[in-house]
């Protein structure tokens, strides 16, 4: 096998300067939660580790997880990790196409056997054999088993790869089920959102790229460091949920003041992502700062869990569609209703509690 | 004869197969096959209305903003209602930059590295090209992806997030923008005034947009516009893929006061407004079950024997019983801008690249305009009630063409949602008459070398059309 390039050689050869190469050691540490300790620690690793080869493969899906990969923040971060993937295979950006294409995917499994990544976009139809997804005259189900035999680890991208995402909404006419339905062998790591952050994607491919193993997962899976935490723990308008202040319709006066969502179905409360502290297209927003309440695109199921402006219920068990209620009532009543109001947070601020003990537990 | 199987295709948004017939050279016969399933129209059964707005702009997620339009305009004709005035500004405003970021990605992404490949070496331009367009490497693609990734700060700052924006609602758009927002905007659009003028156009906007001739356009001699137009004189791609000078355009971003870019047909010279009516879907050749039927009765049952005489998932649309080409050229055609109108004869790769390029500048134009007549202290969003019964339509303009979305409610429940894409107008299957599709009809006659297994004319043609196969089946 003829020698790999290291990462450093990769971005030297796409004419990236030494300075920023160093911006961008800080920039990734930074986004992994890493002390700036670990910044040379990263910057050795691109230097003398030659690098990870990756495949990107896409199933039944609708490209949004690429689009939002090459919208990464920094442009050295896609750059950088975007060129050392199109070296390798990716159906949507590459030169080559038709038969060459395919003769590319089995070259490089051929040349990184046993080393490279496999990340797949989008997910596998089962129903009739496969037949709804068909790329290179076979169904995507063979190409996927194909490219992650020889794979070191899987890279499901986004709700389609890994829970299913719309596609598989009732009737799931085409039976679309998640890669690791499929591939049981293999390590995966679940990077789901629809599509996920572009910071996440980025972030979680150094990280493998750069210390050549999985991230730390949590029992579903995912990346701990980016979904480890409730879009409503970190959401700007949090406090507006704790004072009771709530939108009752869209563009009311509640909504102009940025008040809470809760009431018009938003799902930040039981969504785990990163999008109230990453945010979205470079960070300048996310949809709760647009007004519009999340709907919970990173956790599994969320295309069949009734309306999507239905306010969560299943959290009863935290007395939190109770209490918004009552504070909301309370807060609409406003003079004369001190001691309703008091009772409504007093229970409000126990059901927190709870759901502190309840997370801690889990 | 002998017949080649092209595919899968990269660089277009999602799968495509192509089967060809070649005989002397030429292609004989073209037969596109979405391969790619999902089956949107029936999962939206039994679901409450309002989860179209979630659920179909996932259909694709590049052109997400097009559907979420289409699906929130649907609702708001099933609700008999208008979405406020600055709520429809806002949502034209996200809409105009989501086609306008296709288009440039087609241009630098999907189309121009095709003029990279080694099969051009020894050209004279061929150097510069690969310099600008290599895949994944060149200069243009680098800075196009910079450039667009900028302009879509204003998506996320007006919609939250892109892809799959929520923000687009019947009643109008859930983000008041604030004073400040718009100045932020503003500036963005600037900064991507500056891009296009120095690297796509090398000129001013106006100047572009307001040639009015081929020779004029031919006359243009700065930035990627001239280089285009010159690889493509010189490969005689230019002229290839002519289509059947029929266009069609549903008419682009509704306005309080109409759509800035009026809807119509445009027959080879004769104008005509968009009958409705006359739309059909023939399934003759699709693996589905049923009949031709207009899209407020179709229904959407795949074949799963996949019988012999069809050979594609996608229907086949006609506007009575005529297959049309949709797209920017088509949508400037009809509008009557005097380039589009002398390229509309044309019909082939180039008019249509000209026709993406012409809607940037004039879009541009349009944003800059429209950023300035928003109001941030009227309403932007109207409440709005659905009926337990009833009917709606929503048709937009999405990059690559008209767009529909058709839905009935009975009880509460969506019983009926039918979509048809613009790709699915560009790359049906061939209807009961046996009459192609606009791509399969204009790759007839592309020339074939001895040995090409994967034609270059034939990828420069399928490419020019810009598909998105993912939206076409759905």
């Amino acid at each position: 096998m003829s020698q790999i390039e290291t990462f450093y050689d990769v971005m030297r050869r796409q004419g990236i300067t030494r300075r920023s190469f160093m911006k961008y050691c800080s920039l990734t540490a930074a986004a992994l939660g890493l002390s700036p300790s670990f910044v040379p620690k990263i910057a050795h690793a691109m230097e003398t580790k030659p690098r990870t080869p990756v495949i990107w493969v896409h199933g039944l899906e609708c490209t949004c997880c690429s689009e939002s990969f090459i919208r990464a923040a920094h442009p050295l971060a896609k750059d950088v990790v975007l060129s050392m993937i199109s070296l390798d295979y990716d159906d949507t950006l590459m030169a080559a196409a038709g038969h060459a294409a395919e003769a590319a995917l089995e070259e490089t499994i051929e040349k990184y056997k046993g080393n490279y990544i496999l990340a797949v976009e989008g997910n596998p139809p089962l129903n009739e054999d496969g037949m709804f997804c068909i790329t290179g005259g076979r169904p995507f189900v063979e190409k996927l088993r194909y490219a992650a035999k020889d794979a070191k680890a899987i890279i499901s991208w986004g709700a389609c790869a890994s829970y299913g995402c719309v596609q598989a909404a009732k009737p799931n006419p085409t039976q679309a089920t998640p890669v690791h339905k499929v591939i049981t062998d293999k390590p995966i790591i679940k990077v789901p959102g629809c599509p996920p952050i572009a910071e996440v994607m980025t972030g979680v491919i150094t990280y493998m790229l750069t210390f050549d193993r999985l991230p730390e997962l949590d029992r579903q899976g995912r990346p701990a460091m980016f979904y480890s935490q409730r879009i409503h723990d970190k959401c700007y308008r949090r406090p507006h949920f704790d004072a009771g202040q709530f939108v009752e319709a869209w563009d009311d006066e509640n909504a102009r003041k940025g008040y809470c969502l809760y009431k018009m179905g938003c799902k930040g409360p039981t969504t785990y992502n990163a999008c109230s502290t990453i945010r979205w297209n470079e960070g300048v927003s996310f949809p709760i700062q647009s007004g519009h309440g999340c709907i919970g695109c990173s956790e599994d199921g969320f295309w069949d869990q009734g309306s999507f402006y239905n306010r969560v219920t299943d959290l009863t068990q935290f007395g939190i569609e109770a209490n918004a209620d009552k504070i909301g009532m309370a807060a609409a009543g406003v003079v004369g209703a001190g001691v309703a109001a008091h009772a409504a947070i007093s229970a409000l601020k126990a059901a927190q509690r709870k759901t502190q003990d309840n997370k801690e537990e889990a | 004869m002998t017949t080649l199987l092209v595919g899968p295709f990269n660089r277009v948004e999602g799968d495509l197969e192509i089967r060809l017939d070649v005989q002397d050279g030429a292609v004989a016969a073209a037969h596109a096959n979405s391969p790619l399933f999902r089956g949107f129209e029936r999962m939206m059964l039994g679901k409450g209305p309002l989860d179209a707005l979630t659920i179909t702009p996932r259909i694709c997620g590049i052109c997400s903003i097009s559907q979420s339009a289409a699906a929130a305009l649907a609702l708001a004709d099933l609700a008999g209602v208008q979405p406020a005035p600055e709520g429809a500004k806002v949502a034209a405003l996200l809409h105009m930059i989501e086609n306008v970021s296709d288009h440039m990605t087609h241009f630098n992404l999907f189309f121009m590295p095709d003029y990279a490949r080694a099969g051009y070496t020894g050209a004279d331009w061929h150097g510069t090209v690969v310099n600008r367009f290599t895949a994944g490497q060149g200069s243009a693609l680098r800075r196009a992806v910079e450039a667009r990734a900028e302009l879509m700060h204003v998506v996320g700052m007006l919609g939250g997030k892109w892809p799959h924006t929520l923000a687009i609602q019947p009643g109008g758009v859930t983000r008041t923008p604030t004073a400040r927002d718009l100045i932020r905007i503003g500036a963005t659009l600037q900064a991507f005034r500056r891009y296009l003028e120095a690297e796509t156009f090398g000129g001013k906007l106006e100047d572009f947009a307001g040639l009015e001739t081929v020779e004029q356009l031919e006359g243009w001699t700065g930035g990627d516009v001239a280089l285009f137009l010159q690889v493509a004189a010189a490969t005689g791609t230019g002229a290839m893929g002519r289509g059947t000078g029929r266009y069609l355009s549903f008419g682009a971003y509704p306005l309080p006061d109409g759509r800035v870019f009026r809807g119509g047909t445009w027959d080879n010279g004769t104008e005509a407004p968009v009958d409705f009516t006359a739309i059909a879907e023939d399934i003759s050749h699709a693996w589905m079950l049923g009949s031709t039927a207009h899209p407020r009765v179709g229904e959407t049952i795949p074949d799963e024997m996949l019988r012999e005489d069809a050979y594609s998932w996608c229907k086949a649309p006609r506007l009575g019983g005529r297959t049309f080409e949709t797209g920017a050229l088509a949508r400037q055609v009809v509008v009557g801008h005097p380039l589009a109108r002398a390229l509309a004869a044309e019909g082939g790769v180039r008019a249509r690249v000209i026709g993406r390029l012409l809607e940037i500048a004039l879009t541009q134009l349009e944003m800059e305009r429209l950023l300035r007549d928003i109001h941030p202290e009227q309403r932007f969003m109207d409440q709005v009630t659905l009926p337990a019964n009833g009917s709606g339509v929503g048709v937009v303009e999405a990059a690559r063409g008209a767009l529909g979305h058709w839905i009935t409610v009975q009880d509460g429940a969506i019983s009926s949602y039918q979509i048809i894409a613009p790709t699915t107008w560009n790359f049906s299957p061939r209807d009961g008459g046996g009459t192609p599709g606009p791509v399969e009809a204009a790759l007839v006659g592309a020339p074939v070398t001895e040995g090409e297994d994967t034609p270059l004319s034939v990828q420069h043609i399928v490419r020019s059309f810009d598909p998105c196969m993912v939206c076409t089946v759905h």
